[in-house]
């Protein structure tokens, strides 16, 4: 008699986990069924964002040719006119101050790599790493002793250029872009290098074990930048 | 026959045995499956970061085909206006105003947002500090801001903002101080949210005591750059 009770007992716990099993089970098949069309999901994303990159980048070298045209165009329209001229050469200029038009001059290099020192070395990690702010500064300095025009792995800074970090990444123009940081500036490489001087930026960014390389060079291409520029809010008060 | 039962008992057992210990296997690898599914907010992370990706591309290929229609549009027009000189003026005229706009060497207006930053007499409280503003500034260009001034001292593309022996800031080579006052002309909204919340500069400020305030200003005002913008080095 005893026997059979337990018999049962054990047979009632053993259906118990059974279907505790199962449940779970059933839990677990939905949810892996809701990450199967996630990843579809996904997929599809990516898919579609290579879709659109490449439906860019076509858009983009027509844009450049119609560019050229343009330019042509407007050489041809104003070169029987001295006045209309100046203004075409002044288009000219502009453009390349502001970024839309590759330059080359002198300058300097620099570059900024994340710290080969291990990280369970120091107490603060995040001091190897070269962060937006760190991006900002080096650029601001550069400004400061005159640079002309400046890029950030071929990225040309433009008037309305942002920088974000995001991780061991830094976002300028809306692109990605990985370290080492590669900043090119055209200018005076005398007043330029000036950046490397005892307690400046570049000094404390390599105190902090930073790869810091400054070099002088007598002509480097900046790159033009390749987004759009355009107002939507401004409007010329005269 | 007791020696059966007992062979009987003994096997019964030893097969429950291996029954819940197979239930229990089973039962600790769905746990663990069910707790891996849980990560699911990883991956709900990386499909906003697609759609943000995907919103990014989408909007340069917009631009950009907008500008490409415009240029295509310019191009006939030089081209029908290859006779007359007033014409081709016009449509220089125009082009070169849109190159001075970037450039910063017009006045403009529209919708925006104004900053403004008191220095505080209290000792305690850090000073307003040129990264203060770069990053401000860096700040309103991410959040799509068409311009940028800083009392007065509109910010063009070689504009920098230098502490000066860590008493006063200069601003295109002018001195500049408190109160800051920075306006931007762009999406008000936009603006704002790059600002404030987690991360944002001015809350940043606001939570170390600074004296920190956002107003919105439907047309705002935005001076030219007052210097002559002159390059030597760049071909």
């Amino acid at each position: 008699m005893t026997n059979k009770k337990t018999i049962s007992i054990v047979l009632g716990l053993m259906c118990f986990a059974l279907t505790l099993g199962i449940c779970i089970q059933v839990r677990t098949v939905k949810s892996s069924n809701s990450t199967v069309s996630q990843n579809y999901e996904e997929n599809n994303l990516r898919a579609e964002v290579l879709k659109y990159k490449e439906k860019y980048d076509n858009k983009y070298k027509e844009l450049e040719k119609a560019e050229n045209e343009l330019e042509k165009e407007r050489e041809n329209s104003t070169k029987n006119n001295t006045e209309l001229e100046k203004k075409e050469s002044e288009i000219k200029e502009g453009n390349k101050i502001i970024g839309l038009a590759e330059v080359t001059g002198p300058g300097v290099i620099i570059t900024l790599s994340d710290s080969k020192k291990d990280v369970n070395s120091v107490l603060n990690a995040s001091s190897l790493l070269v962060h937006d702010v760190d991006v900002l500064s080096v650029i601001n300095e550069l400004k400061n002793a005159g640079a002309e025009a400046i890029s950030i792995n071929d990225q040309r800074l433009v008037p309305t250029s942002g920088i974000i970090c995001g991780g061991n990444i830094i976002d300028i123009n809306g692109e990605k872009v990985g370290a080492p940081f590669v900043i090119k500036a055209v200018g005076l490489p005398e007043q330029l290098s000036g950046l490397s001087r005892p307690g400046g930026y570049l000094q404390r960014l390599k105190e902090d074990s930073v790869g810091v390389e400054l070099k002088k060079y007598n002509s480097i291409t900046i790159p033009k930048y390749t987004g759009v520029i355009s107002y939507k809010y401004s409007e010329v008060v005269d | 026959m007791k020696k059966n039962i007992k062979k009987g008992k003994i096997t019964m057992t030893i097969t429950l045995g291996i029954a819940c210990f197979a239930l229990v296997m089973v039962m600790s690898m769905q746990f663990k499956i069910v707790n891996e599914t849980d990560i699911t907010s990883i991956e709900n992370m990386r499909e906003t970061e697609l759609r943000t990706e995907l919103a990014n591309w989408k909007t340069k290929y917009e631009e950009t085909n907008q500008k490409y229609e415009e240029t295509i549009s310019k191009i006939n027009e030089y081209k029908e206006t290859k006779q007359s000189n007033e014409e081709t003026s016009k449509l220089v005229e125009k082009e070169l105003e849109q190159v001075n706009m970037s450039l910063g060497k017009n006045d403009i207006e529209g919708q925006g947002i104004e900053i403004t930053i008191r220095e505080t007499e209290k000792e305690e409280i850090s000073r307003v500090t040129a990264d203060d503003l770069i990053v401000i500034v860096n700040a309103l260009r991410l959040s799509g801001a068409e311009a940028i001034s800083i009392n007065d001292e509109r910010i063009i593309n070689m504009t920098d903002i230098v502490d000066i022996n860590e008493t006063y800031i200069k601003i295109n080579g002018q001195r500049i101080l408190s109160p800051y006052v920075i306006k931007a002309i762009g999406d008000q909204s936009y603006l704002e949210s790059g600002l404030i919340g987690n991360g944002g500069h001015v809350d940043e400020m606001k939570k170390i005591g600074q004296d920190v305030s956002i107003e919105k200003i439907n047309k705002i005002k935005i001076n030219k750059y007052n210097g002559e913008i002159k390059t030597k080095y760049m071909e």
